[in-house]
């Protein structure tokens, strides 16, 4: 914090110096510089923040270019009147181009954007509307506040400020609770829509947010060149602006900047040596990818992380037990299971399984590998349709949503195979789950910035006490990948209990757990229950079970075959013979579809 | 319908091109799961090392092939090599790396070949044939049989021959078939081997329907990535099957829409993959969970 205002000022006064250093030629360079940087914060919001795969950038800049320049020229429109316009239609364009982003995800998002922005530029060469390859000339650039933006001096300003609040909205977008949710998508899209994050409008926001600063920088380029042609939006101009933002380093919106500025730079100072400037540009990228996976932006970082393992160790505090409910009656959490079923292509996962679970009990699910534990799990938790069959919270049926939907009516889980964010903060794990607002909230990041801070600040303290409480704090600023497992495995629960639930649903919570760790799990489940939240536990340590829970489900081969206390259920024959005898003993190691297991 | 039937051919042999170039692309995808945007540039050099052969060195056509499979199959060595460390990494590194590498070797092509075009002459010197009315050029049809043959002899090899199978192996698990002791690294430099050389194929037949030049990698890449995507992403039948619908989709387009031919493809692309994610057999996926 304290450098950064003596680094800001620095900045003002170089931006404010620079063109007195610069002939007209350089300045010209540094301007087309700066639209490139505006497209690489776009691309790196939607593919390095939200991981959404997306070749259709240029062509947002495109659509922005040549809508500005075709109401100005033809319809007669004022340039701000036109750059206002442009701006929604590359909005739409990019809710056009998200749309496939709900269906396919990876290689096949990028085909699909590239193939659309073929598709554009097809258009664009063909229609004379658009004055074919010959593109639109003379768009009118009036003065605005009496400053004569024909001059690219001038111009120069004009585009810094438009950057610098781009900027300065990208870097808060990142830094508040919209950012910190497109992160945890792209780290795991379904323990982020376990936690409450409305995936499929996180993916359309990602690709407005990269369509806005599209459209930003093809009105600022058909202001300062005048005049806007189809080769200005190709497909080798996309790879460009994609080689800047992974150079740079995709995660850091200042890495994407410096990429974008300095890979213009450098292909402006070799253009006279053009098919060498190529060939080493290319040797360029093919070596970052190699040897600097993370880009420019990473390095830093990378020497950093050697120092900070001399620092001291970190320690994992006690867990505090959270405050009892009043007179100990639980109110709500029911959970009912009825006639449920999920086959998998005539694989009977479960067959007509009905259960229920009494509101602030601790009830366990157990049963030999294989016996649709885990599946039961992703059904309550809405990963998987139900084939037939329904479940009822409180009376209601929740059955058929989606599990951003369940995580809101109060359903949280917990994964066999830890599903952390990779790339967040342990502090920032626990945030995307805390923050409930729904996905139309971000309205305020356009009107009321201040209330976005607001509710930060809240979070963060509200974040802070809970890890205080699972006694993570020493950790708060970690990579989860970073720690231990039984810690990871704490972060988890923590990270549920975050969502305020009034189901958990715990999954293996003890796998890989020491004996003093099970004891400590024990501790924080019953106090979880006594703070009014019905939990719901997969377990295989016995011993853990027995002690903890207060009824027992048993399934085999996807059916119930014994339900009641533990110690009724422990002596029924049927599950004797499940467990000892049978084949389901040789059974094969329980698998679950890719996705869920990961 | 004589019109419908020169569009259908014409379709045809273009669409086998794009099998071939989606046949490469799929076959190194489910051996190592790199998805290889260079691909359509290793066509490129396939192509020019096919037309200097044939028209600077004056082999016959034959030769000129297969000479020109070997020396790309030998490129395809190389840049596994380099692109080693990004097989089954994170998508976007291998997207812009990959993409790094057609870069270079579009800019050794020009330093090579220089950066203008060059048209081949058409090794089939016969006139247009009839079939049902329609007249149809003797060199579509020998793409289609050359495409055919190279299908069934790949698919024979991957199914009867041990090493083809060992390459199967490694794309299921290639840590189990370490442990079963098959070379994974040959392996893969030989899918990436095959892989260019079906490019090779590709280019050498494109040169004398299209025009040989450094960037015709460009659209026929997207094209034949396109064509697997639609087949679903690493079957070959489905290479097949994607990239003839991709080439019949764009003959009959540009039959209807002119210049927006492209524009109509893509569109109808999006469409298909938004309906039917997976292509139309399914992909056949890397599955390393």
């Amino acid at each position: 914090m304290k450098l950064r205002i003596p680094a800001l000022v620095a900045a003002l006064v170089f931006a404010y110096l620079l063109p007195y250093t610069l002939d007209s030629y350089a300045i010209h360079v540094v301007d087309v510089a700066l639209i490139f940087a505006l497209l690489a914060i776009g691309l790196g919001l939607v593919m390095g923040i939200a991981g959404q795969v997306n070749l259709a950038q240029v062509a947002f800049s495109g659509v922005g270019a040549y809508t500005t320049a075709l109401l100005t020229t033809q319809a007669g429109l004022g340039f701000w009147t036109a750059a206002v316009l442009a701006l929604l239609a590359a909005a739409a364009a990019g809710l056009v181009v998200g749309l496939p982003a709900l269906r396919v995800q990876s290689h096949y998002l990028g085909i699909v954007t590239l193939g659309l922005a073929l598709a554009f530029l097809n258009w664009i060469t063909n229609t004379t509307l658009a004055g074919g390859a010959d593109g639109v000339s003379a768009i009118p650039v009036p003065p605005l506040f009496g400053v004569d933006l024909s001059d690219e001096y001038l111009y120069y300003y004009l585009e810094v400020v438009v950057f610098a609040v781009a900027m300065g909205f990208g870097l808060f977008v990142v830094a508040t609770p919209l950012g910190r949710r497109l992160r945890a998508m792209r780290d795991d899209p379904l323990a982020a829509g376990a936690v409450g994050a409305e995936i499929p409008y996180l993916r359309m926001v990602a690709f407005l947010l990269a369509s806005l600063y599209g459209g930003l920088a093809g009105v600022l380029y058909a202001g300062l060149i005048r005049y806007v042609a189809p080769e200005s939006f190709s497909v080798a101009n996309m790879f460009l602006l994609l080689a800047m933002v992974i150079v740079g380093g995709r995660q850091s919106l200042w890495g994407c900047v410096v990429g974008a500025i300095g890979l213009s730079l450098i292909r402006e100072y070799l253009s006279d040596f053009s098919t060498y400037a190529q060939l080493g540009y290319g040797v360029v990228v093919v070596l970052m990818v190699v040897f600097a996976p993370t880009g420019l932006a990473g390095v830093p970082a990378r020497l950093m992380a050697r120092r900070r393992r001399e620092q001291a160790r970190a320690v994992l505090q006690p867990f505090e037990p959270y405050h009892p409910i009043e007179d100990g009656v639980h109110g709500q959490g029911a959970l009912e299971i009825r006639r449920l079923s999920m086959y998998f292509r005539g694989v009977k996962a479960l067959h007509e399984v009905s259960f229920r679970v009494e509101p602030g009990e601790i009830h366990g699910v157990v049963g030999p590998n294989g016996s649709g534990k885990t599946t039961l799990f992703n059904v309550v938790s809405g990963l998987y349709k139900a084939t037939a069959g329904e479940v009822l919270l409180d009376g209601r049926v929740i059955s058929g949503a989606r599990p951003y939907q369940l995580s809101h009516l109060g359903i949280a889980r917990t994964f066999q195979n830890l599903r952390l964010f990779r790339d967040l903060t342990v502090r920032d794990n626990v945030l995307v789950a805390l923050d409930r607002t729904r996905t139309w909230s971000i309205w305020r990041y356009g009107l009321w910035q201040f209330g976005v801070w607001q509710q930060d600040r809240g979070l963060k303290q509200e974040a802070d006490r809970l890890l205080g409480r699972f006694g993570l704090s020493d950790y708060a600023d970690a990579l989860p990948p970073s720690l231990p497992y039984g810690i990871q495995r704490r972060i988890e629960i923590a990270r549920a209990m975050a969502v305020s639930p009034r189901v958990l649903l715990l999954d293996e919570p003890a796998a890989g757990l020491n004996g003093d760790e099970v004891q400590q799990l024990a501790r924080i489940v019953r106090s979880i229950r006594d703070s009014g939240v019905t939990v719901v536990v997969i377990e295989h340590n016995m011993g853990l079970v027995m002690s903890l829970c207060e009824r027992v489900t048993v399934l085999a081969s996807g059916q119930i075959i014994a339900d009641g206390i533990p110690a009724d259920v422990v002596a029924n024959p049927a599950v004797i013979e499940a467990y000892l005898g049978g084949e389901s003993m040789s059974a094969e190691p329980m698998t679950i579809p890719a996705e869920v297991q990961k | 319908m004589q019109v419908f039937l020169q569009t259908l051919v014409g379709g045809l042999s273009l669409g086998a091109i794009y099998a071939l170039v989606a046949m490469g692309f799929s076959l190194v995808y489910r051996t190592m799961g790199l998805v290889n945007f260079a691909h359509g540039d290793v066509v490129m050099i396939g192509a020019y090392v096919a037309s200097t052969f044939y028209l600077s060195v004056k082999l016959p056509f034959i030769p000129a092939m297969a000479i020109a499979i070997v020396v790309t199959g030998l490129v395809g060595v190389v840049i596994e090599f380099v692109l080693r460390p990004l097989e089954n990494k994170d998508f976007d590194l291998m997207l812009i790396g990959t993409i790094g590498f057609g870069i270079v070797l579009q800019a050794l092509a020009i330093l090579i070949w220089g950066a203008t075009g060059r048209a081949v002459k058409n090794p089939v010197q016969t006139g247009p044939i009839d079939i049902l009315g329609a007249r149809v050029r003797a060199y579509d049809l020998v793409v289609l049989a050359v495409t055919a043959v190279a299908m069934v002899l790949l698919v024979l090899f991957l199914q009867r021959t041990k090493r083809g199978v060992a390459m199967q192996a490694v794309a299921m698990d290639h840590e189990a078939a370490t442990a079963v002791g098959i070379h994974v690294g040959r392996s893969n430099a030989m899918a990436f081997a095959i892989g260019a050389g079906l490019a090779a194929l590709a280019g050498g037949l494109a040169g004398p329907l299209l025009y040989v030049a450094p960037t015709m990698g460009g659209s026929l890449g997207i094209k034949g990535f396109a064509a697997a995507i639609l087949g679903g992403f690493g079957n070959m039948p489905g290479a097949i099957v994607g990239g003839l619908t991709i080439g019949i989709l764009d003959s009959f387009s540009a039959g209807h829409f002119q210049g927006y031919s492209d524009l109509v493809t893509f569109l109808v692309f999006t469409v298909a993959i938004m309906i039917r994610p997976t292509g139309i057999f399914g992909e056949r996926t890397v599955n390393r969970a």
